[in-house]
């Protein structure tokens, strides 16, 4: 199992640019959820859960959430694990990443069992009876970029090679 | 969820669960969306057809009704916001009233296959109920009840797993303490209702959903450019702060000894703001281990009340050059004041709220006191602005003496503070249970005259040097509820233009409204009444602008710091048409206002007696307490203001009940005849 990085603003020798969660003191994640819902929608036309590509895990009681982003490894195992690989997992020249074909997709999830990270990165869609393979594939198609990072309404996320945001702890404008 | 039609925004049914017989029931949320939306004014419906004037708010029989709206979980801002309707325990009398909640619970009650619950009945002992997918499971609560509000949240993910998200209640909702909350993640709770007496009278102690379904927006490019507009997101960094003192606004400065931390947080599902404060790494009041805990309004005045709260006109009344929703003022991230605008002077000007001298500051000894209330499940507004309030007036004003309450009395002291709450919570010590019962019915138990109505001396205008206000111990206005925003009480600073249609909306409610409709109005609005806000026609105009609006805010879902926007009049049904394609004009998103306003009127006459002789009952006495600069009204204005509202409302000035012509009018025919049968529409 691979160690999560936490590079900010630079290349990594073993992933590709990815998205990052930043420090709480830089940036403490809302908990809006608006990363995962925004991401469904502009994949899938739908807000779902099981369509988000990034995943928030919510603490309920403590309030200090995690976004679990796929780390886009440079080694590719889930394009490797694939069978039908360069039809349903390929690979973005471009950005070095690999990303799903849905419609040749046939849902085996040998891509999720290769997934390196846990929880695991990729998973499939949870609709039955099988569903396809979902993972961040950083908005390839999108002239704006990923929509969870332009969406983040506290600049909690970013891009890897991307600098690192100023925390901005200056005075509001509201009364209180 | 078919995958053959695609129902936009709606998730499609509505889950009626029945604990006695723990059956369930499917109903088509197609039956009410279309003339009712969501939210409030379905479950009014529901209410209006399966309620009746016999129930008590504790019996089996009432029903405990949950709605999301249409744009819940289509990450439409504000849209994640939820509400509770039931016949409410707190209010006094038993009243139909509902209770907002944010979080995450409604997206995911969506995700699962619903649009709302309908929990009716009693389990025969403490259950809780897991809704998988569609799928209801009624599970015993044996390790639950009696748990904290926290432990029994984070047990339900121990158990189901931690993508699930649940409301519960706490050690105070199993004992039905007529305040109780229902709380969701964030600390976010249904407070106002006492609704968690509710599911402590039917052995429920939790609500747990997982939902992996879709919710479909109509509108995706719709969708994203309402988390653009709305409200103009804040878009910058929230890093955790540390700060030297705990403030809010000019008056609350409290230096906190080693410093303090802080951020903020979202509410609910989809937001694109984040007005919640967080205090990080606190004391609690349950455990070793400091936690982080979300402060809102009324929990500020928990850290020190020697001072209410201030007023600035801005918070009440906007131009076009300086306009934000309601609560946005508060938050911490309005845009900053333009100060070219000709009325910034006026509306920017500070006014100075009262003295009042209940407990001095107390950083660790108010966030143990919030703690509590969140883990007990008690409404904070009754322990901040009626519970504790109360001991530190009475105390001074000799009225306990020869009273055994179990521990010397002293708001100043962290362990008085826990001891009270913990007989509350829990009904015990000498008088817990009579305080449970919430504070106004405890004061008409202990006998009204000396423990609801002995003066306080130790009140002083912040306005006029030395001037000495009358208030009376027990800070009660009608319904049970404790006075906000009404210029006496808590938050007494907002001038006469401002406390008198914000009492005028609550004498026609059943519940403080000054949560999800703050009194809000143009600065010319302000200018055209100052001279007597209880002959001009603005003021009930406006009340009503406010009621509607209420009404559409929690049909469609949306919140008091995204809406309304005064000079954006088709945001929400901009909102619904990005959810659901249904293209409402403004004329029709009125005629569904009303229409929701109407029948909960309706439910009041039917169930709770409600008339002109009730309501200006209620209220009026409140009013005759002076306000921040001695002003109080008399029974002649206040009667000649409500004769204006019913005109404009065109209901009937002598009983106050509403024509039949109004009925049918908006499409409840059905609800007049049940009333011209029980006698109850006007002559």
């Amino acid at each position: 199992m691979r160690e999560q990085e936490t590079l900010y603003g630079q290349k990594s020798e073993n992933y590709s640019n990815h998205i990052v969660q930043y420090p709480p003191e830089v940036s403490v994640c809302a908990g809006c959820t608006s990363c995962e819902a925004v991401c469904a929608m502009v994949h899938d036309g739908a807000v779902s859960p099981s369509l988000a590509r990034l995943h928030l895990e919510r603490s309920t009681v403590m309030m200090m959430h995690t976004i679990w982003s796929c780390q886009q490894c440079k080694d590719h195992p889930c394009y490797e694990a694939c069978p039908k690989k360069d039809k349903a997992m390929l690979i973005d020249e471009e950005l070095e990443i690999a990303y799903v074909n849905k419609d040749e997709c046939v849902g085996c999830g040998l891509c999720v069992k290769a997934c390196p990270f846990e929880p695991k990165r990729i998973h499939l869609e949870l609709e039955k009876p099988r569903g396809k393979a979902i993972k961040c594939d950083l908005c390839r198609t999108r002239p704006e970029g990923p929509a969870c990072v332009e969406y983040c309404q506290v600049n909690c996320i970013g891009l890897s090679e991307d600098p690192i945001p100023e925390a901005d702890t200056g005075e509001r404008g509201g009364l209180f | 969820m078919s995958e053959e039609k695609t129902i936009y925004g709606y998730a499609g049914n509505i889950l009626r669960i029945n604990l006695t017989d723990q059956s369930t029931e499917l109903i088509p949320t197609e039956k009410y969306a279309k003339t009712y939306i969501g939210g409030r004014s379905i479950a009014y419906r529901i209410y209006w057809e399966e309620m009746n004037p016999d129930i008590k708010a504790l019996d089996p029989e009432n029903k405990l009704i949950y709605m999301t709206g249409p744009t819940t979980a289509t990450a439409i801002p504000s849209g994640g916001r939820s509400v509770f309707v039931s016949l409410s325990p707190r209010t006094l009398p038993e009243m139909c009233t509902w209770s907002g909640l944010g979080g995450w619970f409604g997206a995911e009650l969506k995700f699962a296959g619903f649009d709302g619950l309908i929990i009716e009945g009693k389990a025969e002992k403490p259950t809780y109920i897991f809704i998988n997918d569609g799928e209801v499971e009624f599970l015993p609560a044996d390790d639950l009840w009696g748990q904290y509000v926290h432990e029994t949240q984070e047990k339900l993910e121990e158990i189901h797993g931690k993508e699930i998200k649940s409301f519960v209640i706490g050690p105070a909702g199993e004992r039905q303490v007529r305040f109780s909350t229902i709380t969701t993640a964030n600390d976010n709770a249904a407070a106002k209702g006492g609704f968690g007496a509710i599911m402590g009278s039917k052995n429920l102690k939790a609500v747990a959903c997982r939902g992996t379904g879709k919710i479909t927006p109509f509108d995706i490019e719709k969708v994203l450019y309402l988390r653009k507009t709305m409200n103009t997101p804040p878009d910058r960094t929230n890093p955790i702060k540390h700060l030297d003192a705990f403030m809010a606004g000019p008056n609350v400065n409290a230096p906190v000894e080693g410093g303090m931390k802080e951020t903020q947080v979202a509410c609910s599902y989809g937001c694109n703001q984040h007005c919640n404060r967080m205090l990080v790494d606190v004391k609690s009041g349950t455990s070793r281990k400091r936690k982080n805990r979300v402060e809102k309004c009324v929990g500020v005045f928990a850290m020190g009340f020697e001072e209410n709260c201030g007023w600035m006109p801005n918070q009440t009344f906007i131009t076009e050059q300086n306009h934000a929703a309601p609560c946005k003022t508060l938050s911490g991230d309005m845009d900053p004041p333009d100060l070219t605008d000709p009325h910034a002077a006026e509306i920017f000007a500070w006014r100075n709220a009262d003295k009042v001298n209940f407990w001095k500051s107390d950083y660790d000894k108010g966030n143990v006191m919030m703690d509590l209330c969140n883990q007990y499940g008690i409404d904070k507004w009754e322990t901040t602005v009626g519970v504790l309030p109360w001991f530190a007036m009475g105390k001074k004003e000799g009225v306990f003496e020869g009273m055994d309450f179990g521990m010397p009395i002293d708001v100043e002291s962290e362990e008085f503070v826990r001891y009270i709450l913990k007989c509350i919570a829990y009904r015990e010590g000498p008088y817990g249970d009579i305080l449970a019962e919430g504070m106004a019915r405890a004061v008409r138990t202990l006998g009204q005259e000396k423990f609801g109505k002995t003066i306080y001396h130790d009140r002083y205008s912040g306005i006029i040097e030395g001037k000495q206000l009358d208030i009376p111990i027990l800070l009660e206005t009608a319904w049970g509820d404790m006075f906000h925003w009404q210029g006496r009480g808590f938050q007494s600073a907002i001038d006469i233009t401002g406390w008198v249609p914000a009492s005028l909306q609550l004498m026609l409610s059943s519940r403080d409204t000054q949560t999800v409709a703050h009194f809000h109005a143009t600065w010319d609005y302000h200018e055209a009444v100052k001279d007597d806000p209880y002959h001009n026609r603005l003021v009930p105009q406006n009340v009503i602008e406010c009621e509607d609006r209420e009404i559409i805010k929690d049909s469609f879902m949306s919140c008091e710091w995204q809406a309304p926007d005064h000079y954006w009049p088709t945001m929400e049904t901009e909102m619904l048409y990005a959810a659901t394609g249904q293209d409402m004009s403004l004329d029709e998103m009125h005629e569904m206002a009303v229409r929701g306003r109407l029948l909960f009127r309706a439910i009041l006459i039917r169930d709770s007696g409600r008339s002109r002789e009730q309501e200006v009952n209620a209220i009026y006495p409140g009013l005759t307490y002076p306000d921040s600069v001695g002003l109080t009204t008399s029974w002649e204005d206040w009667n000649d203001l409500v004769d204006l509202y019913y005109e404009e409302r065109g209901w009937d000035k002598e009983t106050g009940w509403i024509p039949r012509g109004q009925y049918e009018k908006y499409g409840l025919k059905d609800v007049a005849d049940e009333l011209e049968a029980s006698g109850k529409l006007p002559k």
